[in-house]
Protein backbone atom coordinates (compact mmCIF):
# COMPACT_ATOMS: atom_id res chain seq x y z
CA UNK A 1 0.00 0.00 0.00
CA UNK A 2 1.54 3.50 -0.89
CA UNK A 3 -0.24 6.74 -0.33
CA UNK A 4 0.93 9.97 1.41
CA UNK A 5 4.90 10.30 0.43
CA UNK A 6 5.72 7.02 -0.66
CA UNK A 7 3.20 8.09 -3.52
CA UNK A 8 4.91 10.90 -4.76
CA UNK A 9 7.51 10.96 -7.92
CA UNK A 10 11.01 9.16 -7.07
CA UNK A 11 12.70 12.59 -8.15
CA UNK A 12 10.80 14.16 -4.71
CA UNK A 13 11.94 11.30 -2.66
CA UNK A 14 15.61 11.62 -4.20
CA UNK A 15 15.92 15.19 -3.63
CA UNK A 16 14.48 14.72 0.22
CA UNK A 17 17.12 11.99 1.02
CA UNK A 18 19.96 13.68 -0.71
CA UNK A 19 18.84 16.99 1.15
CA UNK A 20 19.17 14.71 4.30
CA UNK A 21 22.36 13.18 3.85
CA UNK A 22 23.92 16.59 2.85
CA UNK A 23 22.64 17.94 5.89
CA UNK A 24 23.92 15.30 8.24
CA UNK A 25 26.86 15.80 6.76
CA UNK A 26 27.28 19.47 7.02
CA UNK A 27 25.14 20.79 9.74
CA UNK A 28 27.51 19.82 12.46
CA UNK A 29 25.07 21.47 14.91
CA UNK A 30 22.98 19.39 17.72
CA UNK A 31 19.44 21.17 17.37
CA UNK A 32 19.91 20.13 13.70
CA UNK A 33 20.58 16.70 13.92
CA UNK A 34 17.86 15.87 16.66
CA UNK A 35 15.48 17.61 14.36
CA UNK A 36 16.13 15.69 11.50
CA UNK A 37 16.04 12.52 13.63
CA UNK A 38 12.87 13.53 15.45
CA UNK A 39 11.61 14.46 12.07
CA UNK A 40 12.52 10.96 10.34
CA UNK A 41 11.41 9.22 13.24
CA UNK A 42 7.64 10.85 13.02
CA UNK A 43 7.66 10.10 9.69
CA UNK A 44 8.38 6.43 9.90
CA UNK A 45 5.81 6.20 13.11
CA UNK A 46 3.41 7.91 10.57
CA UNK A 47 4.10 5.31 7.49
CA UNK A 48 3.68 2.49 10.31
CA UNK A 49 7.20 1.83 10.30
CA UNK A 50 7.58 1.79 13.75
CA UNK A 51 8.71 -2.07 14.25
CA UNK A 52 11.68 -1.63 11.83
CA UNK A 53 12.93 1.52 13.64
CA UNK A 54 12.99 -0.74 16.92
CA UNK A 55 14.63 -3.55 15.10
CA UNK A 56 17.58 -1.96 13.76
CA UNK A 57 17.87 0.42 17.20
CA UNK A 58 20.40 -1.73 19.13
CA UNK A 59 22.70 -2.23 16.62
CA UNK A 60 23.03 1.32 15.62
CA UNK A 61 22.97 2.50 19.40
CA UNK A 62 26.15 0.25 19.86
CA UNK A 63 27.56 1.47 16.43
CA UNK A 64 27.17 4.65 17.03
CA UNK A 65 27.45 4.75 21.18
CA UNK A 66 31.49 3.05 20.03
CA UNK A 67 32.01 6.28 18.85
CA UNK A 68 30.99 8.45 21.43
CA UNK A 69 33.25 6.56 23.55
CA UNK A 70 36.28 5.91 21.61
CA UNK A 71 36.69 9.63 20.65
CA UNK A 72 37.17 10.98 24.11
CA UNK A 73 40.12 8.33 24.75
CA UNK A 74 41.73 8.85 21.75
CA UNK A 75 41.62 12.40 21.32
CA UNK A 76 42.80 14.91 24.09
CA UNK A 77 42.39 17.78 22.55
CA UNK A 78 40.43 20.70 24.52
CA UNK A 79 40.55 23.12 27.26
CA UNK A 80 38.71 21.87 29.97
CA UNK A 81 39.93 18.75 31.66
CA UNK A 82 37.33 16.16 32.94
CA UNK A 83 39.41 13.56 34.69
CA UNK A 84 42.25 11.56 33.67
CA UNK A 85 41.96 8.13 32.65
CA UNK A 86 45.10 5.62 32.68
CA UNK A 87 46.84 8.92 32.80
CA UNK A 88 45.38 10.43 29.37
CA UNK A 89 43.71 13.46 30.23
CA UNK A 90 39.69 13.15 28.75
CA UNK A 91 38.38 16.31 28.20
CA UNK A 92 35.19 17.95 28.06
CA UNK A 93 35.82 18.74 24.38
CA UNK A 94 36.06 15.65 23.33
CA UNK A 95 33.30 13.95 24.91
CA UNK A 96 31.05 16.62 23.60
CA UNK A 97 32.13 15.82 19.99
CA UNK A 98 31.97 11.97 20.37
CA UNK A 99 28.62 12.45 21.46
CA UNK A 100 28.17 15.18 18.06
CA UNK A 101 29.43 12.44 15.99
CA UNK A 102 27.03 9.95 17.53
CA UNK A 103 24.11 11.85 16.26
CA UNK A 104 25.65 12.30 12.75
CA UNK A 105 26.02 8.40 12.35
CA UNK A 106 22.36 8.06 14.21
CA UNK A 107 21.21 10.36 11.83
CA UNK A 108 22.43 8.56 8.72
CA UNK A 109 21.01 5.18 9.98
CA UNK A 110 18.06 6.60 10.35
CA UNK A 111 18.37 8.03 7.11
CA UNK A 112 18.78 4.71 5.42
CA UNK A 113 15.89 3.19 7.47
CA UNK A 114 13.73 5.44 6.03
CA UNK A 115 15.00 5.30 2.08
CA UNK A 116 15.00 1.41 2.00
CA UNK A 117 11.24 2.02 2.87
CA UNK A 118 10.55 4.69 0.68
CA UNK A 119 12.56 4.55 -2.24
CA UNK A 120 11.87 0.99 -3.54
CA UNK A 121 14.04 -0.78 -6.51
CA UNK A 122 11.80 0.26 -8.82
CA UNK A 123 11.76 3.77 -8.05
CA UNK A 124 15.84 3.53 -7.62
CA UNK A 125 16.34 1.96 -10.87
CA UNK A 126 13.73 4.61 -12.76
CA UNK A 127 15.88 7.41 -11.91
CA UNK A 128 18.77 5.95 -13.24
CA UNK A 129 17.81 3.29 -16.11
CA UNK A 130 17.93 7.02 -18.22
CA UNK A 131 21.43 7.65 -17.31
CA UNK A 132 23.42 4.25 -17.13
CA UNK A 133 21.01 2.09 -19.20
CA UNK A 134 23.61 -0.90 -19.20
CA UNK A 135 24.37 -0.38 -15.56
CA UNK A 136 20.46 -0.52 -14.25
CA UNK A 137 19.87 -3.45 -16.57
CA UNK A 138 22.50 -5.48 -15.34
CA UNK A 139 21.51 -4.83 -11.49
CA UNK A 140 17.78 -5.59 -12.44
CA UNK A 141 18.69 -8.81 -13.85
CA UNK A 142 20.72 -9.75 -10.90
CA UNK A 143 17.97 -8.79 -8.60
CA UNK A 144 15.37 -11.04 -10.32
CA UNK A 145 17.51 -14.03 -10.62
CA UNK A 146 18.14 -13.91 -6.67
CA UNK A 147 15.10 -15.20 -6.43
CA UNK A 148 14.95 -17.34 -9.34
CA UNK A 149 18.27 -19.08 -8.00
CA UNK A 150 17.17 -19.83 -4.67
CA UNK A 151 13.92 -21.58 -5.77
CA UNK A 152 16.26 -23.46 -8.13
CA UNK A 153 19.20 -24.38 -5.32
CA UNK A 154 16.07 -25.55 -4.00
CA UNK A 155 14.59 -27.67 -6.42
CA UNK A 156 18.42 -29.50 -7.41
CA UNK A 157 18.76 -30.38 -3.50
CA UNK A 158 15.51 -32.22 -3.49
CA UNK A 159 16.49 -33.94 -6.70
CA UNK A 160 19.72 -34.82 -6.14
CA UNK A 161 19.32 -36.28 -2.21
CA UNK A 162 17.48 -39.07 -4.28
CA UNK A 163 20.90 -39.71 -5.62
CA UNK A 164 22.43 -39.77 -2.31
CA UNK A 165 23.99 -36.21 -2.32
CA UNK A 166 23.47 -34.16 0.33
CA UNK A 167 24.86 -31.48 1.75
CA UNK A 168 23.30 -32.26 5.28
CA UNK A 169 24.12 -35.78 5.66
CA UNK A 170 27.75 -37.21 6.28
CA UNK A 171 31.22 -36.52 6.93
CA UNK A 172 32.11 -32.95 7.20
CA UNK A 173 34.46 -34.07 4.03
CA UNK A 174 31.16 -35.90 2.14
CA UNK A 175 29.34 -32.56 3.03
CA UNK A 176 31.53 -30.15 1.47
CA UNK A 177 32.09 -32.53 -1.89
CA UNK A 178 27.86 -32.22 -2.19
CA UNK A 179 27.70 -28.65 -1.81
CA UNK A 180 30.34 -28.05 -3.85
CA UNK A 181 28.15 -30.33 -6.37
CA UNK A 182 25.15 -28.65 -6.00
CA UNK A 183 26.58 -25.04 -6.34
CA UNK A 184 28.17 -26.61 -9.34
CA UNK A 185 24.96 -27.57 -10.90
CA UNK A 186 22.73 -24.14 -9.91
CA UNK A 187 26.12 -22.95 -11.84
CA UNK A 188 25.96 -24.59 -15.15
CA UNK A 189 21.60 -24.65 -15.46
CA UNK A 190 21.77 -21.17 -14.43
CA UNK A 191 24.69 -20.28 -17.27
CA UNK A 192 23.36 -22.20 -20.02
CA UNK A 193 19.73 -20.70 -19.68
CA UNK A 194 20.83 -17.32 -18.99
CA UNK A 195 22.93 -17.37 -22.13
CA UNK A 196 19.57 -18.56 -23.78
CA UNK A 197 18.21 -15.45 -22.66
CA UNK A 198 20.96 -13.45 -24.12
CA UNK A 199 20.49 -14.71 -27.16
CA UNK A 200 16.94 -14.09 -27.54
CA UNK A 201 17.45 -10.41 -26.41
CA UNK A 202 19.97 -10.20 -29.54
CA UNK A 203 17.30 -11.38 -31.94
CA UNK A 204 14.82 -9.48 -30.64
CA UNK A 205 16.95 -6.33 -31.46
CA UNK A 206 18.75 -5.78 -28.08
CA UNK A 207 21.77 -3.41 -28.95
CA UNK A 208 20.74 -2.05 -31.95
CA UNK A 209 19.97 1.52 -30.72
CA UNK A 210 19.68 3.26 -27.77
CA UNK A 211 17.73 1.94 -25.41
CA UNK A 212 14.68 3.39 -24.41
CA UNK A 213 12.78 4.10 -21.07
CA UNK A 214 9.28 3.86 -19.94
CA UNK A 215 8.88 5.88 -17.40
CA UNK A 216 5.77 4.75 -15.56
CA UNK A 217 6.05 7.88 -12.98
CA UNK A 218 4.62 11.42 -14.26
CA UNK A 219 5.76 14.69 -12.28
CA UNK A 220 1.90 16.14 -11.55
CA UNK A 221 1.55 19.26 -10.14
CA UNK A 222 1.68 18.30 -6.59
CA UNK A 223 4.99 16.56 -7.23
CA UNK A 224 6.41 19.97 -9.40
CA UNK A 225 5.48 22.17 -6.11
CA UNK A 226 6.96 20.19 -3.63
CA UNK A 227 10.47 20.15 -5.34
CA UNK A 228 10.07 23.85 -5.34
CA UNK A 229 9.57 23.64 -1.92
CA UNK A 230 11.99 21.29 -1.17
CA UNK A 231 15.02 22.95 -3.11
CA UNK A 232 14.05 26.82 -2.07
CA UNK A 233 14.14 25.23 1.27
CA UNK A 234 17.04 23.12 1.19
CA UNK A 235 19.26 25.48 -0.49
CA UNK A 236 19.00 28.12 2.26
CA UNK A 237 20.29 26.17 5.30
CA UNK A 238 23.26 25.20 2.56
CA UNK A 239 23.69 29.00 1.66
CA UNK A 240 23.69 29.67 5.73
CA UNK A 241 26.49 27.08 6.33
CA UNK A 242 28.64 28.73 3.29
CA UNK A 243 28.10 32.06 5.76
CA UNK A 244 29.58 29.72 8.53
CA UNK A 245 26.41 29.45 10.55
CA UNK A 246 24.68 26.84 12.13
CA UNK A 247 28.25 25.17 13.45
CA UNK A 248 29.19 24.19 16.63
CA UNK A 249 32.91 25.11 17.29
CA UNK A 250 34.16 22.35 19.48
CA UNK A 251 37.84 22.21 18.73
CA UNK A 252 40.50 23.36 19.83
CA UNK A 253 37.97 24.95 22.32
CA UNK A 254 34.16 24.99 22.87
CA UNK A 255 32.20 28.44 21.84
CA UNK A 256 29.30 28.88 23.15
CA UNK A 257 26.17 28.34 20.98
CA UNK A 258 25.20 31.20 19.15
CA UNK A 259 21.39 31.76 18.24
CA UNK A 260 20.82 34.59 16.49
CA UNK A 261 18.78 35.95 13.13
CA UNK A 262 20.51 34.04 10.79
CA UNK A 263 20.39 30.36 12.73
CA UNK A 264 16.40 31.39 13.04
CA UNK A 265 16.15 31.85 9.51
CA UNK A 266 18.11 29.00 8.66
CA UNK A 267 16.39 26.75 10.72
CA UNK A 268 12.99 27.52 9.74
CA UNK A 269 13.84 26.78 6.37
CA UNK A 270 15.13 23.75 7.50
CA UNK A 271 12.26 22.69 9.36
CA UNK A 272 9.93 23.16 6.58
CA UNK A 273 12.83 20.88 4.29
CA UNK A 274 12.59 18.06 6.96
CA UNK A 275 8.87 18.17 7.37
CA UNK A 276 7.38 18.90 4.23
CA UNK A 277 6.87 14.70 3.88
CA UNK A 278 6.08 14.79 6.95
CA UNK A 279 3.37 16.94 6.71
CA UNK A 280 1.93 15.13 3.04
CA UNK A 281 2.00 11.61 4.94
CA UNK A 282 -0.65 13.56 8.15
CA UNK A 283 -2.68 15.06 5.32
CA UNK A 284 -3.46 11.87 3.70
CA UNK A 285 -4.36 10.19 7.04
CA UNK A 286 -6.22 13.18 8.29
CA UNK A 287 -8.29 12.74 4.91
CA UNK A 288 -8.74 9.10 5.22
CA UNK A 289 -10.15 9.76 8.29
CA UNK A 290 -12.38 12.40 7.76
CA UNK A 291 -14.14 10.62 4.67
CA UNK A 292 -15.22 7.74 6.11
CA UNK A 293 -18.44 9.18 7.14
CA UNK A 294 -19.65 11.89 5.04
CA UNK A 295 -17.66 12.82 1.86
CA UNK A 296 -18.40 9.82 -0.35
CA UNK A 297 -22.25 9.15 -0.01
CA UNK A 298 -23.07 5.85 -0.77
CA UNK A 299 -25.31 5.44 -4.48
CA UNK A 300 -27.29 3.13 -2.88
CA UNK A 301 -29.93 5.05 -0.97
CA UNK A 302 -30.05 4.54 2.44
CA UNK A 303 -33.51 3.97 4.12
CA UNK A 304 -34.31 5.49 7.19
CA UNK A 305 -36.85 5.08 9.69
CA UNK A 306 -37.42 1.15 10.51
CA UNK A 307 -35.83 -1.61 9.03
CA UNK A 308 -37.63 -2.79 6.27
CA UNK A 309 -35.91 -6.55 5.71
CA UNK A 310 -36.29 -7.33 9.06
CA UNK A 311 -39.45 -6.33 9.76
CA UNK A 312 -40.73 -7.91 6.52
CA UNK A 313 -39.34 -10.92 7.27
CA UNK A 314 -41.17 -11.33 10.76
CA UNK B 1 13.31 16.20 -18.94
CA UNK B 2 15.77 13.76 -20.44
CA UNK B 3 17.93 16.11 -22.67
CA UNK B 4 18.49 17.67 -19.08
CA UNK B 5 19.50 14.80 -17.11
CA UNK B 6 23.17 13.95 -18.23
CA UNK B 7 23.94 18.05 -17.62
CA UNK B 8 21.69 17.86 -14.16
CA UNK B 9 23.86 15.08 -12.64
CA UNK B 10 26.93 16.97 -13.73
CA UNK B 11 26.55 20.21 -11.80
CA UNK B 12 24.85 17.97 -9.06
CA UNK B 13 28.03 16.12 -8.52
CA UNK B 14 30.23 19.11 -9.20
CA UNK B 15 27.92 21.07 -6.76
CA UNK B 16 28.53 18.41 -3.76
CA UNK B 17 31.86 17.56 -4.20
CA UNK B 18 32.40 21.57 -3.93
CA UNK B 19 30.48 20.97 -0.05
CA UNK B 20 32.30 18.35 0.41
CA UNK B 21 35.55 20.04 -0.11
CA UNK B 22 34.80 23.05 1.43
CA UNK B 23 33.67 20.94 4.75
CA UNK B 24 37.10 18.86 4.74
CA UNK B 25 39.22 21.63 4.59
CA UNK B 26 36.80 24.20 6.91
CA UNK B 27 35.85 22.17 9.93
CA UNK B 28 37.80 18.98 8.79
CA UNK B 29 34.55 16.98 8.34
CA UNK B 30 35.50 14.41 6.24
CA UNK B 31 32.63 11.91 6.22
CA UNK B 32 30.85 13.75 2.76
CA UNK B 33 34.67 13.80 0.96
CA UNK B 34 35.33 9.76 1.51
CA UNK B 35 31.66 9.34 -0.21
CA UNK B 36 32.31 11.69 -2.52
CA UNK B 37 35.44 9.87 -3.38
CA UNK B 38 34.55 6.52 -3.21
CA UNK B 39 31.98 6.79 -5.87
CA UNK B 40 34.67 8.91 -7.83
CA UNK B 41 36.72 5.32 -7.70
CA UNK B 42 33.47 3.09 -8.27
CA UNK B 43 33.06 5.53 -11.36
CA UNK B 44 35.26 4.62 -14.21
CA UNK B 45 34.72 1.36 -14.49
CA UNK B 46 31.15 1.79 -14.40
CA UNK B 47 31.45 4.32 -17.41
CA UNK B 48 33.61 1.85 -19.39
CA UNK B 49 30.55 -0.73 -19.00
CA UNK B 50 28.37 1.65 -20.75
CA UNK B 51 31.02 2.98 -23.50
CA UNK B 52 32.23 -0.01 -24.65
CA UNK B 53 30.13 -2.64 -27.25
CA UNK B 54 28.78 -5.39 -25.33
CA UNK B 55 27.55 -8.66 -26.18
CA UNK B 56 23.68 -9.05 -24.46
CA UNK B 57 24.91 -12.59 -23.71
CA UNK B 58 27.89 -10.96 -21.83
CA UNK B 59 25.42 -8.74 -19.68
CA UNK B 60 23.60 -11.33 -18.69
CA UNK B 61 26.62 -13.42 -17.71
CA UNK B 62 28.02 -10.70 -15.60
CA UNK B 63 24.08 -10.71 -13.85
CA UNK B 64 24.11 -14.04 -13.21
CA UNK B 65 27.76 -14.66 -11.60
CA UNK B 66 26.94 -11.17 -9.64
CA UNK B 67 23.41 -12.79 -8.49
CA UNK B 68 24.99 -16.20 -7.38
CA UNK B 69 27.44 -14.16 -5.69
CA UNK B 70 24.51 -12.38 -3.97
CA UNK B 71 22.27 -15.50 -3.78
CA UNK B 72 25.52 -17.00 -1.54
CA UNK B 73 25.49 -14.41 1.03
CA UNK B 74 21.66 -15.32 2.41
CA UNK B 75 22.07 -18.82 3.77
CA UNK B 76 24.97 -17.56 5.81
CA UNK B 77 23.39 -14.45 6.82
CA UNK B 78 23.29 -15.51 10.63
CA UNK B 79 27.08 -15.81 10.76
CA UNK B 80 29.15 -12.45 10.38
CA UNK B 81 32.01 -12.00 7.67
CA UNK B 82 31.17 -15.39 6.27
CA UNK B 83 30.54 -14.33 3.06
CA UNK B 84 31.37 -16.56 -0.06
CA UNK B 85 31.08 -13.60 -2.13
CA UNK B 86 34.51 -13.42 -2.04
CA UNK B 87 35.49 -15.89 -3.38
CA UNK B 88 33.01 -16.28 -5.67
CA UNK B 89 34.30 -12.53 -7.03
CA UNK B 90 37.73 -14.08 -7.00
CA UNK B 91 36.82 -17.39 -8.90
CA UNK B 92 35.08 -15.17 -11.51
CA UNK B 93 37.78 -12.24 -11.70
CA UNK B 94 40.51 -15.09 -12.29
CA UNK B 95 38.33 -16.33 -15.71
CA UNK B 96 36.86 -12.96 -17.07
CA UNK B 97 39.35 -10.58 -15.98
CA UNK B 98 39.67 -7.56 -13.70
CA UNK B 99 37.15 -5.53 -14.81
CA UNK B 100 34.17 -7.95 -15.03
CA UNK B 101 35.80 -9.41 -11.78
CA UNK B 102 35.23 -5.82 -10.50
CA UNK B 103 31.34 -5.44 -12.16
CA UNK B 104 30.74 -8.84 -10.30
CA UNK B 105 31.88 -7.28 -6.88
CA UNK B 106 29.93 -4.33 -6.91
CA UNK B 107 26.96 -5.50 -8.09
CA UNK B 108 26.47 -8.38 -6.24
CA UNK B 109 27.46 -5.85 -2.91
CA UNK B 110 24.60 -3.52 -4.03
CA UNK B 111 21.92 -6.83 -5.33
CA UNK B 112 22.58 -8.64 -1.76
CA UNK B 113 22.11 -4.84 0.13
CA UNK B 114 18.84 -4.42 -1.08
CA UNK B 115 17.85 -7.59 0.78
CA UNK B 116 20.31 -7.25 3.62
CA UNK B 117 19.42 -3.59 3.87
CA UNK B 118 21.34 -0.32 2.56
CA UNK B 119 23.27 1.63 4.79
CA UNK B 120 26.07 3.53 4.64
CA UNK B 121 28.40 0.77 3.95
CA UNK B 122 26.90 0.26 0.94
CA UNK B 123 29.24 2.21 -0.92
CA UNK B 124 32.01 1.21 1.07
CA UNK B 125 31.36 -2.73 0.55
CA UNK B 126 30.83 -2.37 -3.06
CA UNK B 127 34.26 -0.77 -3.45
CA UNK B 128 35.43 -3.17 -1.05
CA UNK B 129 34.50 -6.08 -3.32
CA UNK B 130 34.89 -4.66 -6.51
CA UNK B 131 38.59 -4.60 -5.39
CA UNK B 132 38.75 -7.68 -4.77
CA UNK B 133 37.55 -8.83 -7.99
CA UNK B 134 39.91 -5.71 -9.91
CA UNK B 135 43.21 -7.58 -7.99
CA UNK B 136 42.07 -11.12 -8.55
CA UNK B 137 41.61 -10.28 -12.51
CA UNK B 138 45.02 -7.89 -12.87
CA UNK B 139 46.85 -10.95 -11.03
CA UNK B 140 45.40 -13.68 -12.63
CA UNK B 141 48.63 -14.44 -14.90
CA UNK B 142 50.92 -14.71 -11.96
CA UNK B 143 52.81 -17.84 -11.30
CA UNK B 144 51.37 -18.05 -7.71
CA UNK B 145 48.07 -17.48 -8.15
CA UNK B 146 47.95 -20.20 -10.97
CA UNK B 147 48.69 -22.40 -7.71
CA UNK B 148 45.76 -23.87 -5.55
CA UNK B 149 47.67 -22.53 -2.49
CA UNK B 150 48.75 -19.08 -3.70
CA UNK B 151 44.84 -18.63 -4.62
CA UNK B 152 44.15 -19.79 -0.72
CA UNK B 153 46.71 -17.33 0.40
CA UNK B 154 45.32 -14.30 -1.86
CA UNK B 155 42.00 -15.11 -0.48
CA UNK B 156 43.14 -14.89 2.85
CA UNK B 157 45.26 -11.87 2.48
CA UNK B 158 41.41 -10.08 1.41
CA UNK B 159 39.69 -11.50 3.82
CA UNK B 160 42.00 -8.91 5.96
CA UNK B 161 42.03 -6.45 4.21
CA UNK B 162 38.29 -6.18 2.98
CA UNK B 163 38.01 -5.87 7.04
CA UNK B 164 40.40 -2.85 7.08
CA UNK B 165 39.00 -1.39 3.84
CA UNK B 166 35.21 -1.66 6.10
CA UNK B 167 36.65 0.36 8.74
CA UNK B 168 37.81 3.41 7.25
CA UNK B 169 34.03 4.79 6.98
CA UNK B 170 34.14 4.17 11.07
CA UNK B 171 37.38 5.63 11.35
CA UNK B 172 36.72 8.50 9.45
CA UNK B 173 34.10 10.19 11.56
CA UNK B 174 36.44 11.14 14.10
CA UNK B 175 39.22 13.62 12.46
CA UNK B 176 40.40 14.34 15.98
CA UNK B 177 41.13 11.04 17.74
CA UNK B 178 42.66 9.19 13.93
CA UNK B 179 45.65 8.44 15.83
CA UNK B 180 47.82 5.25 15.35
CA UNK B 181 46.20 4.26 18.86
CA UNK B 182 42.45 4.64 17.44
CA UNK B 183 43.31 2.66 13.98
CA UNK B 184 45.40 -0.31 16.18
CA UNK B 185 42.13 -0.18 18.66
CA UNK B 186 39.55 -0.12 15.70
CA UNK B 187 41.83 -2.97 13.75
CA UNK B 188 42.16 -5.05 16.70
CA UNK B 189 38.48 -5.12 17.31
CA UNK B 190 37.57 -6.19 14.35
CA UNK B 191 40.36 -8.56 14.16
CA UNK B 192 38.42 -11.61 14.64
CA UNK B 193 35.73 -10.57 12.70
CA UNK B 194 38.93 -10.15 9.67
CA UNK B 195 40.32 -13.34 10.61
CA UNK B 196 36.91 -15.13 10.27
CA UNK B 197 36.11 -13.46 6.61
CA UNK B 198 39.42 -14.97 5.73
CA UNK B 199 39.51 -18.37 6.79
CA UNK B 200 35.77 -18.74 5.44
CA UNK B 201 37.56 -17.88 2.11
CA UNK B 202 40.40 -19.86 1.95
CA UNK B 203 37.37 -22.64 3.33
CA UNK B 204 35.03 -21.58 0.21
CA UNK B 205 38.16 -21.04 -2.44
CA UNK B 206 39.41 -24.33 -1.63
CA UNK B 207 35.78 -26.18 -2.24
CA UNK B 208 35.12 -24.06 -5.25
CA UNK B 209 38.41 -23.90 -7.17
CA UNK B 210 39.11 -26.58 -9.27
CA UNK B 211 35.56 -27.30 -10.41
CA UNK B 212 33.98 -23.83 -10.61
CA UNK B 213 37.38 -22.35 -12.95
CA UNK B 214 36.90 -25.43 -15.12
CA UNK B 215 33.12 -24.71 -15.61
CA UNK B 216 33.44 -21.17 -16.31
CA UNK B 217 36.35 -21.59 -18.44
CA UNK B 218 34.45 -23.78 -20.74
CA UNK B 219 31.46 -21.64 -20.59
CA UNK B 220 34.24 -18.49 -21.65
CA UNK B 221 35.28 -20.89 -24.80
CA UNK B 222 32.05 -22.16 -25.90
CA UNK B 223 30.63 -19.23 -26.26
CA UNK B 224 33.30 -16.90 -26.41
CA UNK B 225 32.42 -14.60 -24.01
CA UNK B 226 34.41 -11.18 -22.95
CA UNK B 227 37.84 -12.66 -24.75
CA UNK B 228 40.04 -9.79 -24.53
Amino acid sequence: MSSGFRAMHPAVALLYYGGLMLFAALLFHPLFLVTEIAGLAGLLLLQGQGRQLLRGLPFYLLMAGSVAVLNPLFSHRGAHILFYFWDQPVTLEAVLYGLMMMLVLLTIFIIFISYNYTVTTDKFMYLFAAAAPKTALLTLMALRFVPLFQRRLRQITLIQRLRGIDAGQGSLRKRMQDGMTLLKVLLTWSLEEALQTGDSMKARGYGIRKRSTYSIFKLDRLDKGILLVLTVSGLIPLLGWLQGYGILEIYPRMKPMEFGGGEVVMYISFCLFVLTPLGLEGKEKWLWRSSRQSAYPSVIPEKSGTRSMSSHSQ
Amino acid sequence: MARFRIPLIIAIVLFISGLALTAALKDRHYMLLSLVLLLAALLPVFIRLERRPLESRELVLLAVLSAIAAVSRIPFAALPSVKPVSAIVILSAYVFGAEAGFIIGAVAALVSNIYFGQGPWTPWQMFAWGMVGLSAGWLRNAWWMKKRSGMLIFGFVWGFLFGWIMNIWYIISLPDASSWGLVAAAYASSFYFDLAHALSNVFFLAILAGGWTKVLERFRKKYGLLQE
